[in-house]
């Protein structure tokens, strides 16, 4: 069956209809391909000499990247955070959060609302710690595991009939 | 450099018109849009959840990746999750028609931690992977390596584009050798220009590949469902005649 192995030109669609119009691959030798790129062509021809575009790479910033960077001047001691939880703000949300809210009240100037929007993640961040005693040691851990366990219902004596 | 004059587009439009003017089942299926239902299998959530949007570094960005790009984000690549979704439907929707036809499909992927996944993936399915390294010739040369007449597969996906030095995967220019359709997932440092239906995303995180395996087996597994469906119909239509 003849073919066209010049890849650099045309596409793959292009060099298979010339292959049929010419009549050098038979139309039952057709690719089973070939109707479906007729009904769903790709949306930029797949050829090896398609030029790049020029376009400018937008930058992504957000309103908040000011306050965020006010933030992140002053406190260089953030501590680690875990990305997958999203059960708790971080600090620097709580900070952006506390900002915000002390600025709509106005009356205070910039350096002010940044003190005490820094006092306000404080107290959170003392509270959050407070709260978030789990338990942990030996005993306290083995307890939790029977509790865990003693609520499956999987039967371990008969496990294997 | 200015592409050489094919006139490819005009042929595509005439071809086109024919095929609605055509009112044989097999054109009614190639009219729907969406024939296998592929839109509902994901939504631009779950893309995010799998962390598809995350590409590479500015200074990787391969210039021909620039329109499915949204921004950067402090130096960080990011992609634009609808434009990927698109891709990513059209995609599906070529891999759904091509196991419904009973094409062959070969997956590969030269990344070691997901090679396994990808391998068990096409296991499921019924098809075929490639991981391991890519002696040349296993398409261009095919009949002398294996010492016989060979099928080649009628669609390859990639899920990532390039090979354990990050130079582009011989498999790709194969593929366009030979005439194959190719289904690509291109991170920022891929070039996309030769596969047929490049999908722009993430190609390194797990939890991304994973996602796209489960795609593409289920994309695949309707496509054969939906033949064994049609194949029962017509055994049954012929013999009540």
């Amino acid at each position: 069956m003849a073919s066209s192995r010049l890849e650099k030109i045309g596409t793959i669609f292009s060099r298979t209809t010339m292959l049929l119009r010419s009549g050098a691959m038979k139309l039952e030798d057709k690719p089973l391909w070939y109707d479906l790129y007729v009904a769903f062509p790709p949306q930029l021809e797949p050829r090896y000499d398609r030029p790049a575009p020029k376009m400018e790479i937008k930058q992504i910033f957000y309103e908040e990247d000011v306050i965020r960077a006010k933030y992140h001047k002053r406190v260089k001691n953030l501590g680690a955070v875990n990305l997958q939880d999203t059960n708790y703000q971080t600090q620097t949300q709580l900070f952006i959060e506390a900002y915000k809210h002390v600025k709509s009240q106005g009356a205070l100037d910039e350096e002010q609302i940044i003190e005490v929007a820094q006092d306000i993640v404080r107290d959170k961040m003392k509270e959050r710690s407070g709260s978030q005693k789990e338990p942990v040691g030996l005993v306290s851990s083995f307890t939790e595991a029977t509790k865990e366990s003693n609520r499956s219902t999987v039967d371990i004596k008969n496990i294997f009939e | 450099m200015v592409p050489t004059p094919i006139p490819t587009r005009e042929r595509l439009d005439e071809f086109k018109a024919d095929l609605l003017n055509d009112t044989s089942p097999e054109a009614e299926i190639l009219k729907n849009p969406d024939f296998f239902n592929v839109h509902n299998l994901f939504t631009v959530r779950d893309l995010f959840n799998a962390r598809v949007h995350f590409g590479h570094k500015e200074g990787s960005l391969d210039d021909r990746m620039k329109p499915f790009i949204f921004g950067s984000r402090l130096g960080h690549i990011i992609f634009d999750l609808d434009k990927t979704a698109f891709y990513l439907r059209q995609a599906l929707n070529i891999t759904a028609h091509i196991a419904f036809r009973e094409g062959v499909i070969l997956m590969f992927n030269r990344n070691s931690q997901n090679a396994h996944l990808v391998e068990k993936t096409a296991f499921e399915c019924g098809e075929y992977s490639h991981t391991r390294f890519w002696r040349g010739g296993i398409f261009t040369n095919a009949n002398v390596q294996f010492n016989a007449v060979t099928r080649l597969p009628d669609l390859c996906i990639f899920f990532n584009t390039l090979n354990n030095v990050l130079a582009q995967h011989s498999g790709v220019k194969d593929s366009a050798k030979m005439a194959i359709p190719t289904i690509g997932i291109v991170d920022s440092n891929c070039n996309p220009n030769l596969i047929t239906y490049p999908v722009p995303g993430n190609d390194d995180s797990p939890a991304a590949i994973e996602l796209y395996c489960n795609l593409f087996k289920q994309a695949i597994l309707r496509g054969k469902e939906k033949r064994k469906e049609m194949d029962a119909a017509t055994k049954t239509q012929s013999e009540d005649r």
